[in-house]
């Protein structure tokens, strides 16, 4: 069981609009990751908001107020729910980096919330644009949750869901409730994507070295297993339906390129040993994959129908071309090639043709990841700065780059949330590799991950 | 194929006691697999046949003969096992002299033991991505096949694969770490 939140899945609204890297961008490029300012990290959505909405505006005095759920009936059970559900709610909207808070202060200072009734006087005076209401019941195995968004300046009712489900997972209700609110901003909400990654942590301590993939949710919680060969099983990417998994496993010897059913616990062998196969990645209409294989005799970028069928070279010289990505119309791919001497990230049209060279800064530039979000023309990569290895992003239209990581060992394998606002990679060196997440432009990076093991290659995905 | 039979041991034979070994034979008879000589490419045609009058030994038909029963070999590096590892220098694909040296040996063995099949495995140092390092192993794993074709090794005899920095023998992070990583492994199976 996936998900217990009985209503379906918000549609997600994604901008279509071009919308251009101002000055503040540039500024932040100059200053380093740390100084910009946090406004500066997220353009506005579309006007075309529906009349319920939230008004996204960060730079200006817009507060949410997030109170604490109240429990429907005072048993223990409804209460622990309820405390659950605040906190990951809280962190969810946090994450987002779309809304500023009104202070616990300023809620504790008001009379306790009627969450029937809220009364709107006392939200005004604290300054809250927004109230979001949360009561919770636990009946036996089940749990339920309402959600409600109101704004106190009108007294309007903006949302208002009541989530019915089991009570084994009361974090899926609050980030349900999270991307429905995200959802009104004219943004898509990251808290029901989950992130697959590769790990050693079930490997045996001696013998042969093992590595299996899992995916866990985007805050690090309910890691779970999915490869159980024992084997080496690599660079996982998702099929957009978030369903199955492409990767690269040795279980038949030769790295072969897989998929995994992960929902069903099946998985197909695509390549069967027709040369050695790597870095397998889905089209945003899961319809196809592109991969590198040395089946031609070097290593060049392939693709295939999802099912492995009709697989045929798209590059075709005497250089290394691996690790494709798609753009999100699926028209283009990115690449790494070393044709120019170095590893560089390359640029064709999804049949091969019209190939070039995308970056320049550098003698190191690897593993790109296009920004799925059409409202960020971007490709994030791994690149070699004086001497360690970080997670860059470059603009396609400007070519300007922004280095993401700085100080956490060697970064790598970046990848996209589907929101295209943040993305996840993994940092260490030697024996510790940790997956962590940061907003666009690495002002806030959280780790996912801890022990003293090898947690890398994570992929975001729906 | 009596000539045959015999000329691999007596070439191991050879070999073990042209002295420059690194380490002492692990058995008794072994093969003392591929180490330094100070004669270079051994193909197994200087192995001394005798020659002036009929046979004064002939082949005993026991698997000991053969001299590789006991092989005694740490799996992770081969060392002990007949085709030890082979080295490279960071972010290179080429063989070094040392490699080469190396390789004659292991050539000279696979030509001996034709029924031996090998993975050559290409792998490399945790610096650099993922998926760089899976395409730099494979071409290490190809640049060591390549020289053992070139040495007359049958080509159905060798198979490569890439680990990239997947299977690190010593997972520390320092310069000597890097350097026991950046290898092409032998797995023989026969």
């Amino acid at each position: 069981m996936e998900r217990t939140a009985s209503p379906s899945r918000a549609s997600s609204s994604r901008a279509s609009s071009a919308l251009v890297l101002g000055g503040a961008l540039a500024a932040a490029l100059a200053a380093g990751p740390l100084a910009a300012a946090r406004g500066a990290a997220q353009l506005p959505p579309p006007a075309q908001a529906p009349a319920t909405t939230l008004i996204f505006d960060p730079g200006g005095a817009q507060r949410v107020a997030v109170p604490d759920c109240i429990p429907k009936r005072a048993d223990e059970a409804s209460r622990e729910a309820c405390r659950t559900i605040t906190q990951v709610l809280r962190a969810d909207l946090k994450f987002e980096g779309l809304f500023r808070f009104v202070p616990d202060e300023l809620m504790s200072a008001i009379k306790p919330l009627d969450p029937e009734h809220p009364d709107f006087t006392d939200w005004r005076g604290i300054g809250a644009t927004y109230l979001v209401t949360l009561q919770a019941i636990v009946n036996g195995p089940d749990l339920q949750v309402e959600a409600k968004v109101y704004a106190p300046e009108s007294g309007q009712t903006i949302l208002s869901r009541r989530y019915s489900g089991k009570n084994d997972a009361p974090r899926s209700y609050a980030h349900q409730a999270s991307d429905e609110i995200v959802a009104l901003t004219g943004f898509r909400g990251v808290a029901r994507t989950k992130i697959a990654f590769v790990s050693n942590r079930d490997a045996p301590a001696k013998g042969r070295q093992s590595k299996e993939l899992y995916v866990m949710d985007y805050d690090g919680f309910n890691p779970r297993r999915v490869t159980v060969n024992r084997n080496i099983n690599i660079l996982p990417n998702w099929n957009p339906d978030g369903r199955s998994l492409s990767y690269v496993s040795y279980r038949q010897g030769q790295p072969d390129v897989y998929v995994a059913s992960i929902y069903e616990g099946r998985s197909a062998n695509l390549t069967n040993g027709r040369g050695q196969s790597f870095a397998p990645s889905f089209s945003p209409d899961g319809k196809r994959i592109a991969y590198s294989s040395n089946r031609g005799g070097n290593m060049d970028i392939w693709v295939a129908n999802a099912d492995g069928s009709g697989a045929h070279k798209l590059t075709d010289t005497a250089a290394l071309d691996t690790a494709p990505t798609w753009s999100p119309t699926g028209q283009e791919i990115a690449f790494t090639s070393d044709r120019g001497g170095t590893p560089q990230i390359y640029l064709m049209d999804s049949e091969g043709l019209n190939v070039r060279r995308l970056t320049t800064v550098g003698n190191w530039n690897d593993a790109p990841s296009w920004n799925p979000s059409k409202q960020y023309s971007e490709i994030a990569y791994t690149s070699r700065i004086e001497g360690g290895f970080e997670i860059a992003v470059i603009d396609l239209a400007s070519r300007q780059v922004r280095q993401v990581t700085l100080g956490r060992g060697s970064c790598e394998y970046p990848s996209w949330a589907p929101s295209g606002r943040h993305l996840t990679f993994s940092c260490g060196r030697g024996r510790s590799w940790q997956v962590a997440v940061a907003d666009r432009l690495g002002q806030s990076v959280q780790t996912l991950t801890g022990g003293s093991n090898k947690n890398e290659q994570p992929d975001w995905g729906p | 194929m009596k000539t045959r039979l015999l000329a691999v041991p007596l070439m191991l034979v050879a070999l073990a006691a042209c002295g420059g070994s690194k380490r002492p034979p692990v058995v008794k008879g072994g093969p003392g697999g591929p180490s330094a000589t100070s004669t270079g490419r051994s193909d197994g045609s200087t192995a001394p046949l005798p020659s002036d009058s009929g046979p004064d030994v002939q082949p005993v038909d026991n698997d000991m003969a053969r001299g590789e029963d006991f092989t005694v070999s740490d799996p992770e590096t081969g060392e002990g096992g007949p085709l030890e590892d082979v080295h490279f220098d960071y972010d290179q694909f080429s063989l070094t002299d040392a490699a080469r040296t190396q390789l004659d040996h292991h050539g000279a063995w696979l030509k001996a033991h034709t029924g031996a099949k090998v993975m050559v495995e290409g792998h490399c140092d945790e610096r650099g991505t993922v998926e760089y390092n899976l395409a730099l192993g494979d071409r290490r794993a190809h640049a060591v096949r390549d020289y053992l074709v070139s040495l007359g090794v049958a080509g159905s005899q060798l198979q490569t694969t890439s680990y990239g920095k997947e299977r690190p023998l010593d997972t520390g992070s320092t310069d000597e770490a890097w350097a026991r990583n950046r290898r092409a492994h032998f797995s023989v199976s026969r």
